[in-house]
């Protein structure tokens, strides 16, 4: 990562000013997005601006965040995992079951401890019966959706009535910033830290760069791998804890999409789908960028079902513009 | 010197390629004496399973799935996959309903073909000359396309209510045989026709087992990848026209979980992930398999939330078999070079 970097710096002072003008928002494009995309939205929309909806769009940005967090290590070290929708709606409903009898701090930690376990399972089946990424965790999805199915019988609505409890969800902190968001930071802060300045991030980078390179240099890929499944699994249970809160209630079809959404929040980040570097500023700014969509769609009274084409239509030029920039940095 | 090692390097070559046969042969019938044994414990434990109505329904449910396990099976067998095909069937069954209540039903079958084919070729472009990873693309479009049956629809169900006759192609049966199971037979014996004697297949085949060997010999990759994502597309809408004439009345949320369906057909039946061949029979076997399963454990009064189950765990089960098998070629390989 470092080592790219003056590379790609010393490549940069080679390059006309045009060029490498270009070079830097395909590289910053999507916080570029974000600020163009706020502004003009602020500039044009009365209620955008409003604090409600800042607000808003902070809480929304912070359940997709906190999953992409955990997401962007996992896609760094070269795997992704399908399975988060049916895992946090999994978690969800335990949550909300073991919440009456348990108290809110032990609720939570037995939440998070959950998703990890799902997580660190997740990751067994991916590397020890060495079934590709995608396909397992999409098999695996489906498992956890049906147990969640089976435990409320079908899509029934468990509410949540601790008042201390849905606070988490929508309380703020100095009155502006929403809990969920003061967390999502601390993860992003947390994750930065394993990323970029810990032993761990960088062997994940190095299994992401080349599996085999990797092995040869006798780390234990296994490992690692498993490692960043169970901080997927618990970062997806942390946004759980959040959407139950904020919702004061659970099913098992909470979050349909939630895994559509943490890809593409990721991807649009900047990070590649390869493995082996990826931003976490770019997932964060990724994060509030579709939150930003989104509340822009709602306001302009566009409706849901415009969400799943603009999704779509995202993550796939956004693949684009990776291609493009690579494409740069090559001429 | 040289020539012995070439002789040994041969040898090695055609009774691996035997092996591998022997094994494709084994799984095809390892697929088949499973269903059987589900199917004749199916009648044994569940009364009713056994009549002439109830293998009907599983005969039709079966080739749903199938049909669009076919061209799945294709993909796989070059390398790739299509997650969006649940998203096509639902959006292709939804332009069959509307446009049987504007023009007659083959207008209306035809133009949902042509819905499906446009989505697959499209995905096969962006694929091959944006050379984007086919699981973004297809999940990418699996969003996109869903929210294009959404937003058609507005969330509301259309209801198949002029040219009724449309639903002879689910009721219909030729011969005794439902008209569905014809329809599967028939796509079945194109694709195997197309995978084992023209040369489309053989490309396809060809660029699953090495790309870059592929691309050297020749090989048009970006033609035949959208060629096949194009097919992929078709066996969707002919499964959306199959789904649309058996419920007579589509909504936007069906299909979803299809395409793991289709994919764990393929799997099952005996296609590897890793591309370079596909198994036909296996996947027309599986979905069988699968079907048999749902009606039996409805018939058993079991929820259908563990019938996702069953298919998640069957799902991995078939991948880890998969996975255990070519570890086993790459092994004997290994022992005879």
């Amino acid at each position: 990562m470092d080592l790219s970097g003056t590379e790609n710096r010393k490549l940069d002072s080679q390059l006309s000013y045009g060029v490498s003008a270009l070079s830097f928002f395909t590289r910053y494009y999507i916080q570029s997005l974000l600020v163009v995309s706020v502004v003009i939205l602020a500039a044009v929309n009365p209620y955008f601006r409003t604090l409600g909806n800042l607000e808003n769009i902070l809480l929304q940005a912070s359940f997709a965040g906190i999953g992409a967090a955990g997401m962007t290590l996992l896609i760094v070290s070269g795997a992704f995992d399908l399975s988060v929708a049916g895992l946090l709606g999994l978690c969800g409903v335990l949550i909300s079951e073991l919440l009456p009898s348990l108290g809110v701090v032990l609720t939570v930690l037995t939440g998070l401890l959950f998703g990890l376990l799902l997580g660190l399972l997740n990751g067994l089946v991916v590397t020890k019966l060495r079934i590709p990424a995608f396909i397992a965790t999409l098999g695996m999805m489906n498992i956890y959706l049906a147990l969640a199915f089976i435990w409320t019988q079908g899509s029934r609505v468990i509410s949540v009535e601790d008042a201390s409890f849905n606070t988490l969800g929508t309380g703020t902190v100095f009155g502006v910033l929403p809990i969920p968001f003061v967390i999502m930071i601390a993860t992003y802060l947390l994750c930065y830290g394993i990323l970029n300045r810990s032993v761990y991030g960088r062997c994940l980078r190095a299994v992401g760069s080349s599996e085999i390179a990797a092995r040869t240099a006798g780390l234990p890929v296994d490992l690692i791998r498993i490692l960043a499944f169970a901080i997927v699994g618990g970062c997806t249970a942390l946004a759980g804890v959040f959407l139950t809160a904020e919702l004061s209630s659970a099913s098992a079809i909470m979050a349909t999409g939630y895994e559509l959404t943490v890809i593409a929040v990721v991807v649009i980040g900047g990070t590649s789908l390869r493995g082996g570097a990826g931003t976490l500023f770019g997932s964060f700014a990724g994060a509030l960028f579709f939150a930003v969509i989104s509340s822009a769609l709602n306001i302009l009274n566009v409706g849901a079902y415009w969400q799943y084409v603009v999704t779509g239509i995202f993550l796939i030029s956004a693949l684009g513009v990776q291609a493009l920039r690579s494409y740069i940095l090559v001429e | 010197m040289s020539n012995s090692l070439e002789l040994l390097n041969l040898r090695s070559i055609f009774s691996v390629s035997n092996a591998t046969r022997l094994i494709q042969v084994a799984e095809s019938l390892g697929v088949f004496a499973l269903l059987m044994i589900v199917v004749i414990g199916a009648s044994i434990i569940a009364p009713g399973f056994f009549t002439y109505t109830n293998l009907t329904n599983t005969l039709i449910t079966a080739s749903i799935t199938a049909v669009t396990g076919l061209g799945m099976t294709f993909a796989i067998a070059m390398g790739g996959f299509d997650l969006s095909v649940g998203s096509i069937q639902v959006l292709t069954a939804i332009v069959a309903a509307g446009l049987l209540s504007i023009v007659d039903a083959p207008l209306a079958i035809l133009g949902a073909i042509f819905t499906g084919l446009a989505l697959g070729l499209l995905n096969g472009a962006l694929i091959s000359k944006l050379r984007l990873p086919a699981f973004v693309v297809t999940f990418g479009m699996m969003s996109i396309v869903r929210g294009i049956a959404l937003l058609v629809t507005q969330g509301q169900s259309v209801m198949i209510t002029k040219h009724i006759e449309f639903g002879l192609l689910n009721n219909g049966k030729i011969l005794g045989l439902p008209v569905p199971f014809i329809i599967m037979m028939l796509v079945f014996i194109v694709l195997s026709l197309l995978l084992k004697h023209a040369p489309f297949g053989r490309h396809a085949c060809a660029i699953g087992g090495n790309r870059a060997a592929a691309i050297v010999s020749g090989i048009n990759v970006d033609r035949v990848t959208i060629a096949v994502f194009g097919l992929v597309g078709v066996t969707a809408a002919i499964s959306g026209v199959m789904l649309s004439s058996q419920l007579m009345i589509v909504d936007a949320t069906l299909g979803t979980g299809f395409e793991l369906q289709a994919i764990t057909v393929s799997v099952l039946g005996g296609t590897s992930l890793s591309g370079g061949h596909g198994n036909l029979v296996g996947t027309v076997f599986a979905a069988l398999l699968l079907a048999t399963i749902a009606s039996a454990l409805n018939i058993l009064n079991v929820t259908a939330f563990y019938q996702y189950l069953a298919l998640g765990v069957l799902l991995i089960f078939a991948l880890a078999i998969d996975t255990a098998r070519r570890t086993f070629i790459a092994k004997s390989l290994l022992s005879r070079a």
